[in-house]
């Protein structure tokens, strides 16, 4: 009895102990077959027919920085990342206005991404390769050529950074700003003493009360704080932002590493800005563009074309699990590159930036669209 | 009667036996927590792969790419240096904060007790005041409100010996020499022929019964070496004083406003909680105490300082290890004001490509270290502490 007992007891724990070791032996086994099968469905369109089937799209986004991602007294979202939110949900969802706005500091956004609580990042991201590296995030075309500044005050006597030496500078945390200062400061031998913040609001106390002597951000993230600068502090004309550019600092949407098919969709949903505006079609027009003579600009909108001679006409389908007439759609309710960047960031905004190296490549800019084809 | 039968032997099935019952819900619960802690484990590592994030700790060797202020550290420098300056700002506000919020707690907590209406009503606001107040709230007002606020650098008040500006408060410093390595070894001989003089002075005192005077024969046996040791060495250390400059004040020993923003926050706030234990050992010693002290004719001060402190003392030890612990982990805060601790720090290693879930197991690992240290003082103070027989 005594030992019917004890085996008993013994065999039913090693076969506790097999069947455990089978389930986990089981997780393992299906943990890379479930890495290949989630390579395979990344390649799918998981995020793709999850946002579908959601009905919005959640967006990472700056509420900071004026011009670009901004947060009105009336507590709307507005800027040109702002739109380009509208611009993906136009293309996926058929309507600008299915967008979940959800500001990220700059250094919780890369965990939000990699995390999926959002689809999308868009928040005057820098195009870095760490970040398509070790990050976990894919980017992609680059919507706003920039470059790293440096604002100081109007009275104070610094022309280049050069003349900084000894100076504190105070900068945003999980920023490319914060490597460069960094970097170039130490390559150049300036001796500086930087005061990370997190966020920009105590920056800004420190930068009133003159805690630090420069403020380095892009350069289109300074003129828009210059741009607003309160009228009691002296206004825009009390700063001034140094000359040279610091870095290049294209920004750009980012999403998620590990799903192709969610990339290349929102790839040309952004591309699809920049190629009407270089075929001329804007929010005004597009209606009649879709009727147009050009094959291209027809294949381009989503009307029916004839690809052959002799076949029937019919909507050219890339294949990008895109809706047909995504572009006519991005255009109609949001607009072309052009519009949204003279909405936002133009010479009639408060920020009057050139477009410079944001033009199209016909008119001397960066701006470059594949054909759509 | 019939003759007794013998015992029979016969056991419980295991089934319905308690004790093996007891035994075998145990290994199933505990082999339930790990599966289930496993499975976690596996879909972290699993989710990370997929996205070409790196599962492993060799991220903390990687160049951290970033600065820190006021600190000897250069971007070049790997992450793991860069949380090491963190834990030491951890440490020095800390340690500094325990000190400042003990000293402080104490007084205002017997102060809540006097018998002076002005003195008790004053100690009871600052408590009521600084116990409800986020810590968060105290650390924002003092850096926003008081020390960004004070003359900007070009405006510095100068005082010769301190300067003051917002960009830090700047007194005069310790350089130190060649010879202050030989300092340090007289200095630490002189701490131990102090240490032998008092206990000396204690056996005169078993002895004899005369006065042992002890702190004052220590500490002037220690004084006789270090200024032995100055002169022999030859000046191990120079006094520098502040300059004040065009942006910046060199020389001298500077306090930046982040870390005095944060010292203040905590020690005021940790104190209002030290006050409230303080207030309550004391009046947890029995009134007997306070009775035979009066009746062997002990002045105020005497009793407490002979009678009521001491027994106070042992019943404080436990809360108060609370407190302290509490302060640590407020010294995180720190990250609100641009202060570089060491949750600021790995706060900005995960902003610049440090894989999250490693960088927080390791900022994990910093603090539950720091706990245990102060846990295992104050256990050991305690245990010293206990009355006999409890």
């Amino acid at each position: 009895m005594n030992c019917k007992v004890s085996w008993g007891l013994g065999l039913v724990l090693v076969l506790l102990v097999f069947t455990a070791a089978g389930c986990f032996h089981g997780d393992e086994e299906g943990a890379p077959g479930q890495t290949a099968a989630t390579d395979q469905e990344g390649q799918g369109g998981r995020i793709l027919e999850e946002v579908k089937s959601r009905g919005t799209l959640n967006c990472g986004v700056n509420e900071a920085v004026p011009g670009f991602g901004f947060v009105t007294e009336a507590g709307d979202f507005e800027g040109f990342d702002i739109d380009y939110c509208r611009v993906v949900a136009a293309a996926v969802l058929g309507d600008a206005t299915k967008v979940e706005f959800k500001p990220l500091t700059a250094e919780q956004r890369f965990t939000a991404l990699q995390a999926g609580e959002i689809d999308v990042l868009i928040r005057n991201t820098t195009w870095t390769a760490s970040r398509d590296g070790g990050e976990g995030a894919t980017h992609l075309t680059t919507t706003f050529y920039d470059g790293g500044g440096m604002m100081v005050r109007a009275d104070s006597p610094y022309q280049s950074i050069d003349d900084m030496g000894g100076t504190t500078i105070c900068v945003l945390s999980g920023t490319t700003n914060e490597q460069v200062l960094a970097s170039v400061f130490g390559a150049r031998g300036i001796e500086h003493e930087p005061l990370t913040f997190e966020e920009i609001d105590p920056l800004r106390e420190a930068f009133v009360a003159e805690r630090c002597d420069g403020w380095t951000s892009d350069l289109s993230q300074l003129a828009g704080i210059r741009s607003q600068w309160p009228v009691n502090q002296g206004g825009p004309e009390a700063l001034r932002i140094l000359d040279e550019p610091l870095s290049k600092e294209p920004l750009g949407p980012a999403v998620r590493d590990g799903d192709t098919k969610w990339a290349d969709a929102v790839n040309w949903a952004i591309l699809a800005t920049i190629q009407a505006e270089e075929f001329e079609i804007t929010s005004e027009n597009v209606d009649q563009m879709a009727d147009s003579d050009d094959p291209e600009i027809r294949r381009f909108l989503g009307s029916p074309v004839e690809e052959e001679e002799g076949a029937a006409p019919a909507p050219f389908d890339p294949g990008l699990g895109l809706p047909i007439d995504f572009a006519l759609q991005i255009v109609k309710q949001v607009g072309n590159y052009g519009e949204i960047y003279e909405r936002h960031l133009g010479p009639e905004s408060p920020l009057e930036l050139e477009r410079g190296f944001n033009a199209l490549w016909t008119d001397g800019g960066l701006h470059y669209s594949p054909p759509y084809r | 009667m019939s003759a007794t039968a013998a015992p029979l032997r016969r056991r419980t099935p295991f089934w319905r036996n308690v004790r093996v019952l007891r035994v075998v819900l145990q290994a199933v619960f505990l082999l339930a927590v790990v599966l289930f802690l496993l499975a976690l484990f596996e879909n972290l590592t699993t989710n990370l792969r997929a996205q070409g994030i790196r599962t492993d700790f060799g991220y903390l060797q990687q160049p951290a790419g970033f600065a820190i202020a006021d600190a000897d550290f250069r971007p070049s420098q790997s992450i793991w240096d860069a949380i090491k300056v963190g834990a030491v700002n951890t440490i020095k506000v800390s340690l500094l904060g325990i000190l400042l919020a003990t000293v402080l707690g104490v007084v205002v907590g017997v102060a809540r007790l006097s018998t002076n209406w002005l003195v008790r009503r004053s100690a009871a606001i600052y408590v009521e005041t600084l116990r409800n107040i986020p810590v968060l709230v105290i650390i924002l007002f003092w850096w926003l409100a008081v020390l960004l606020q004070l003359p900007p650098i070009r405006r510095a008040v100068d005082l010769d010996v301190i300067v003051i500006s917002n960009r830090g408060l700047v007194g005069p410093g310790l350089e130190q020499t060649e010879a202050l390595a030989g300092f340090l070894l007289v200095a630490a001989v002189g701490l131990v022929a102090a240490a032998a003089a008092a206990v000396w002075r204690t056996r005169v005192f078993d002895r004899t019964g005369q006065p042992h005077h002890r702190v004052l024969w220590g500490s002037s046996v220690l004084l006789l070496f270090l200024v032995a040791g100055f002169f022999v060495f030859d000046r191990p250390f120079t006094i520098s004083l502040p300059e004040r400059g065009e942006l910046a004040t060199t020389g001298g020993f500077r306090l930046s406003p982040e870390y005095a923003a944060l010292l203040i926050g905590l020690a005021l706030y940790t104190a209002s909680h030290i006050a409230e234990i303080v207030r309550g050992s004391i009046l947890a010693v029995p009134r007997g105490q306070t009775e035979a002290a009066n009746a062997v004719g002990l002045s105020g001060f005497q009793r407490l300082r002979f009678v009521v402190l001491p027994q106070a003392f042992r019943i404080s030890v436990p809360p108060i290890a609370n407190q302290y612990l509490n302060l640590v982990k407020n010294s995180s805060l720190g990250v609100a004001i641009a202060f570089p601790e060491v949750t600021r720090i790995t706060r900005i290693a995960i902003g610049q490509q440090a894989p999250a879930p490693q960088s927080v197991l390791v900022l994990m690992g910093v603090y539950l270290f720091f706990s245990l240290v102060i846990a295992l003082v104050m256990n050991l103070i305690n245990r010293r502490l206990t009355l006999k027989g409890r």
